[in-house]
């Protein structure tokens, strides 16, 4: 990859200091941790049930009979593995599958074997020699793992969320390469605020040489029509847009989609993207699960469990902001950030709801900026109103007694209500 | 009368320079005329020591930014002691980073060991070395700065 950096980090220094700060992280007990029971609303940890805050299944489909039934059901007809690459031979739900998925993107969609792996396959297949990459500084790890795949088109890392920076990029690139590729995260992960959607839409009309490839996996499921998630409810079927979509999470089963602007692209990510040939396929127990949750995606019953969530999120930010808990951004997302000064602050926070029988997740570097430690808790509909009630209070009480002014970090407000259906 | 006239004067302008709020970065320009030409800044961590000019620094400060290692950065100094000789200085200075300005408590805490050149532009820093407490390495400001 010809990464334009002025300075290398090296590798190895990097891994050594990950390594350093996961390690501290896992003798004070707060990371690498082992669950026993899961209840959804509640997990196991050390022998006591804590009510569960941590997990990305928004719509608390992982406890889903029909997904579970579903499961079973394909693991009876084609066993515990289908072990062929998808080249040769495929499953036959895979098929169904991606037509479910089309009906719920309403775009060609191509199924990976993770997101991870989407990545992988698609960015190489459908970036050029003449192209060249921007990725924003908080791009989600495995997008940035994938620019390394392009050898030799120049990659540039643009400040979080940066219109202004990200103009000033193109207005330099468009005049040496034929396209220039802004690879983002619909909704980020750590923090749960969203891509300025809005101010793409206007970016992708004064730029036609901008293509989008947007990893929108922490909004699939929840947010927008039969779930398809944040970027594709706000930029539509753009021709010059790529989504991928994960298959866990909100999904609750395994693998990504790639929504694609067209059936070519699919054909070529199909054909030369490197996971799509050489790796293994979804195993049919998942595949399985992953046809059942598209086509629970279809139906009223999830547009009104989308609603629940929505109002469910809603209470948890009127709650925070009647408690006075500080929180690192308002947008509408089941991810929800506290911000702390230091890194012993956020793991006192952690230690004393895990007292108090809630887990929530520690968050430092290299998830969060070194400035920028933090406790991460995010909404499902496993969680009730009053468990909800009972951790902002439980959050406020264990915040630090000299607590700094807030910074409004993310003050965009990206997504509405009107983006949840409520109704079909 | 030089800009960095007293060791004051330089030592409080180098933790203006380093520090900087969201979306900025540290001051380039005042850096360059606070170090000297040929100042030298050594970095001590648990991995390892590393050494840099001015250059090399600016470079090796950018890329933690772009990559969003870090997005701002406030180091404030806690406790000091100089020693003066002639043309030169050494100080000892004990600083904290913080998440703000205002922030409760602090990221990190160290001690900074600057050495000094008086020069026709008033004192500049030639050597600028840090290391931060750990577990291993406990900072005690009374034991320290008697």
């Amino acid at each position: 990859m010809a990464k334009l950096s002025r300075y290398r980090i090296s590798p190895t220094r990097s891994n050594d200091v990950v390594c350093r700060m996961i390690g501290e992280a896992e003798s004070k007990k707060t990371m690498m941790l082992t669950a026993g029971r899961y209840q959804g609303r509640r997990v196991e940890l050390d022998g006591r049930m804590l009510y569960s805050f941590g997990t990305c299944s928004y719509m608390g489909l992982d406890k889903s009979a029909d997904l579970q039934e579903a499961a079973c059901t394909a693991l009876k007809s084609y066993g515990t593995q289908f072990s062929i690459s998808r080249a040769y031979l495929k499953c036959p739900i895979y098929d169904e599958l991606e037509t479910t998925l089309q009906v719920m993107t309403g775009r060609p969609v191509l199924v990976a074997p993770s997101t991870t792996l989407a990545h992988m396959a698609a960015l190489p297949a459908i970036i050029h020699d003449n192209d060249a990459l921007l990725i924003d500084q908080f791009a989600h790890a495995s997008l940035q793992l994938a620019t390394e795949l392009l050898h030799d088109v120049p990659v540039r890392l643009v400040r979080h969320n940066r219109i202004d920076l990200l103009e000033e990029l193109l207005a330099d690139l468009s005049r040496q390469y034929e396209r220039i590729w802004y690879v983002i995260d619909g909704l980020y992960s750590m923090f749960g605020d969203f891509a300025p959607f809005h101010d793409l839409v206007g970016v992708l009309d004064r730029w036609p040489q901008l293509h989008l490839y947007i990893d929108d996996a922490h909004a699939t499921g929840w947010l927008g029509l039969h779930g398809r998630g944040g970027a594709l409810t706000h930029l539509g079927n753009h021709s010059r847009v790529v989504v991928a979509l994960s298959l866990n999470k909100a999904f609750a089963a395994a693998g990504a989609a790639l929504a694609l602007p067209n059936d070519e692209l699919k054909t070529r990510i199909r054909r030369c993207g490197g996971p799509m040939l050489f790796s293994g396929p979804i195993q049919p127990p998942m595949l399985g699960a992953a046809l059942a949750s598209a086509k629970l995606h279809l139906t009223s019953s999830h547009a009104l469990a989308q609603v629940e969530l929505a109002k469910r999120i809603d209470y948890t930010l009127a709650a925070a902001q009647n408690a006075g808990l500080e929180l690192a951004t308002q947008h509408r997302t089941p991810i929800f950030f506290i911000p702390h000064d230091s890194v012993n602050e956020a793991t006192d926070q952690v230690h004393a709801l895990m007292r108090n029988n809630f887990y929530v997740c520690p968050s430092g570097f290299p998830a969060v900026p070194m400035n920028r430690p933090g406790v991460r808790f995010t909404i499902t509909l496993h969680n009730e109103i009053e468990d909800i009630d009972a951790l902002i209070d439980a959050a406020i009480k264990s915040a630090p007694k000299t607590k700094s002014p807030s910074i409004c970090e993310f003050p965009e407000v990206a997504c509405s209500s009107s983006e949840t259906p409520t109704s079909r | 009368m030089p800009e960095y006239a007293t060791l004051d004067k330089t030592l409080t302008a180098m933790y203006e320079v380093i520090s900087f709020p969201e979306g900025s970065e540290p001051d380039w320009h005042r850096m360059k005329s606070l170090f000297h030409a040929s100042a030298r800044l050594v970095r001590i961590t648990p991995e390892g020591v590393e050494f840099f000019d001015l250059p090399s620094f600016q470079a090796m400060s950018m890329e933690m930014l772009d990559r969003g290692l870090y997005t701002c950065f406030f180091e404030v100094e806690l406790a000091r002691t100089a020693q003066v000789f002639g043309s030169f200085a050494h100080v000892l200075s004990a600083y904290e980073t913080k998440r703000s300005p205002y922030a409760s408590s602090c990221l990190t805490r160290g001690v900074n060991s600057i050495q000094l050149l008086s020069t026709s532009a008033g004192w500049q820093v030639l050597s600028l070395m840090w290391d931060e407490e750990s577990e291993r390495n406990r900072l005690e400001l009374s034991q320290l700065f008697k």
